[in-house]
């Protein structure tokens, strides 16, 4: 059968259409459209939890996501660990995962690049040992303490962060879900020692917050379900408030948990993360939002093309007459 | 140095596992299996260091903690699935993890995933004072979960009123979910894309900042 425009359309060799994706994921790299990005408000709920939070409380941010869903995940948990950092808050981080252990390495080590605009100077454990000694673990007193001791700040770093004080990275432990329940008792029991083999229980952080039921948010940034772990095993138990970062693909899925109050927020894949980003500028932490929000343009040119193919699609298939026929050439139905 | 040939590395692999969206290739065939090879070498390499070593090999060689080769053992019985004879054996740390699993979660994922939905959905339609917004939202979220149910109820043929007009609402609800789960999905899709043109131009080839 001799193939009209119609059927030329809707039988167009699928390459093209990932060539234009290719093309149009590209182009806005070099000439953004400066679209704007409106924070939505279980975003802000997340982001005015936190603003109430200070150097007394402490958060969890669990890297519960492998590659696969970096390019979304990644930048919610580096903004939440941002905001975090740039307040004070102490953050235990987790994994659910050998490798989403990685991606927590690969997410603190882009916060405390130097390289990385707005970075965060890390402050070993061993760099410290002497100011503990003193018995100087106060936030504010160890700050002027190590600042007192000629210590100066570098120009484009966003401030210190105090390994112990302002963060612990435990890492992963089999059986994730059954370890969250277990801190829900102690944390030290779960981790004796962080991901660097340093003492939780010498740590100030630990000392003031010995389990679960003394931490004042987790975050947990999945592509699965296994952010539903710490809804079942801390909101549930011992009412933990709790933050989602989920995937786009998954999140209609956890809608349900905003519904239910189960949740304070949830970020919903880059375009969360984007959110997170912009409230991060206007709240004036950062002079300007990261790596989501440049995606973004992207994501809104790419969206218009598939948008375009669909609107194509359909006229093809109406004006071709195929409604009445049935059949698509070629067989497809 | 090293980071540098990281960065190719990677690049490479990007471009070998996106050349298939041409065709089938050896080139990525080879990142897809290097993919899985070493996501699970790494998750071998990481599990000894961070579980066997510190929490059972140290302790019991070292602290003479003699009482973890129960469990140790017990985990050991699921290499017994290699062997006909005894793989019978595998059957009890199943067991016990799966008895335990229930034990601990079941009453917990009861609350959380259903008794909390539940409760969630049985909520006053209007309260003086409420928003208009949040009472559409409230009626949608009534009338659309019992369309649902009735199209999901087949022990009555879906005509008249109640069944037929409920089943049809019930449908475009469900339809309209489905909408909303692909905007996302196409959304998510593009998202693993934009990271890796991120990395490609910024990291790689540093052409843009």
């Amino acid at each position: 059968m001799k193939e009209n425009i119609w059927g030329r359309m809707l039988n167009l060799d699928r390459r093209w259409i990932f060539l234009f994706i290719g093309v149009v994921c590209i182009v806005p790299f070099f000439v953004p459209f400066g679209l704007p990005v409106i924070p939505t408000r279980h975003v802000i709920s997340i982001f005015d939890y936190i603003e109430e939070l200070g150097p007394e409380n402490a958060i969890f941010v669990s890297f519960d996501f492998d590659p696969g869903t970096d390019p979304e995940n990644m930048p919610m948990a580096v903004a939440i660990t941002r905001h975090a950092f740039a307040r004070h808050i102490p953050v235990f981080f987790t994994a659910n995962g050998p490798l989403a252990q990685g991606m927590l390495e690969s997410g603190f080590a882009y916060i405390t690049n130097p390289l990385s605009e707005g970075y965060f100077h890390v402050v070993s454990w061993s760099e410290w040992a002497s100011y503990r000694e003193m018995g100087i673990t106060d936030r504010s007193e160890l700050e002027a303490a190590w600042e007192a001791d000629g210590h100066v700040l570098p120009d484009n770093a966003a401030g210190w962060v105090f390994e112990g004080r302002d963060f612990a990275k435990l890492g992963y432990l089999p059986y994730f879900s059954l370890v969250i329940l277990g801190m829900t008792s102690s944390i030290a029991a779960q981790y004796p020692e962080d991901m660097n083999g340093n003492p939780l229980v010498e740590m100030p952080m630990l000392q003031e917050h010995k389990n679960l039921r003394e931490v004042d948010l987790a975050t947990t940034f999945s592509g699965t379900a296994a952010c539903t772990w710490w809804i079942t095993f801390g909101r549930e138990k011992i009412g933990l408030p709790v933050a989602f970062g989920v995937t786009a693909v998954s999140a209609t899925d956890y809608t349900i948990f905003i519904q239910s109050g189960q949740i304070v927020g949830q970020m919903g894949g880059l375009r969360g993360a984007a959110e997170y980003e912009v409230l991060l500028q206007q709240r004036g932490y950062f002079d300007k939002p990261d790596r989501a929000f440049v995606g973004m343009d992207v994501q809104n040119a790419a969206h218009l093309l598939i948008l375009f193919f669909i609107v194509l699609g359909n006229i093809a298939y109406f004006a071709g007459g195929f409604h009445k026929k049935g059949v698509l050439l070629k067989g497809r139905r | 140095m090293y980071e540098t040939i990281g960065i190719w590395v990677a690049a490479m692999f990007t471009l070998a596992i996106y050349s298939f969206l041409y065709k089938e290739n050896p080139l990525y065939r080879l990142g897809e299996h290097l993919a899985v090879g070493i996501s699970t070498g790494y998750f071998i390499v990481l599990t000894y260091t961070q579980v066997l070593k510190p929490r059972l090999i140290d302790p019991v060689f070292q602290e003479s903690q003699w009482i973890l080769l129960f469990p140790a053992v017990l985990g050991l019985l699921y290499v017994t699935r290699f062997f006909p004879k005894i793989a019978w054996l595998s059957r009890y740390p199943m067991a016990f993890i799966m008895g335990t699993s229930m034990g601990v979660g079941f009453p917990l994922s009861m609350k959380a995933s259903v008794l909390r939905q539940l409760e969630a959905t049985i909520l006053p339609l209007y309260q003086p004072g409420m928003p208009w917004q949040d009472l559409a939202g409230n009626i949608v979220l009534v009338f659309g979960t019992l369309a649902a149910l009735i199209y999901f109820f087949f022990s009555k043929p879906h005509k008249g009123l109640f069944f037929g007009t409920g089943s049809k609402i019930g449908v475009w609800v469900i339809m309209i979910g489905f909408g909303a789960t692909f905007g996302f999905t196409v959304m998510g899709r593009i998202s693993l894309l934009i990271g890796r043109v991120q990395f490609l131009l910024k990291d790689w080839l540093g052409v843009i900042h």
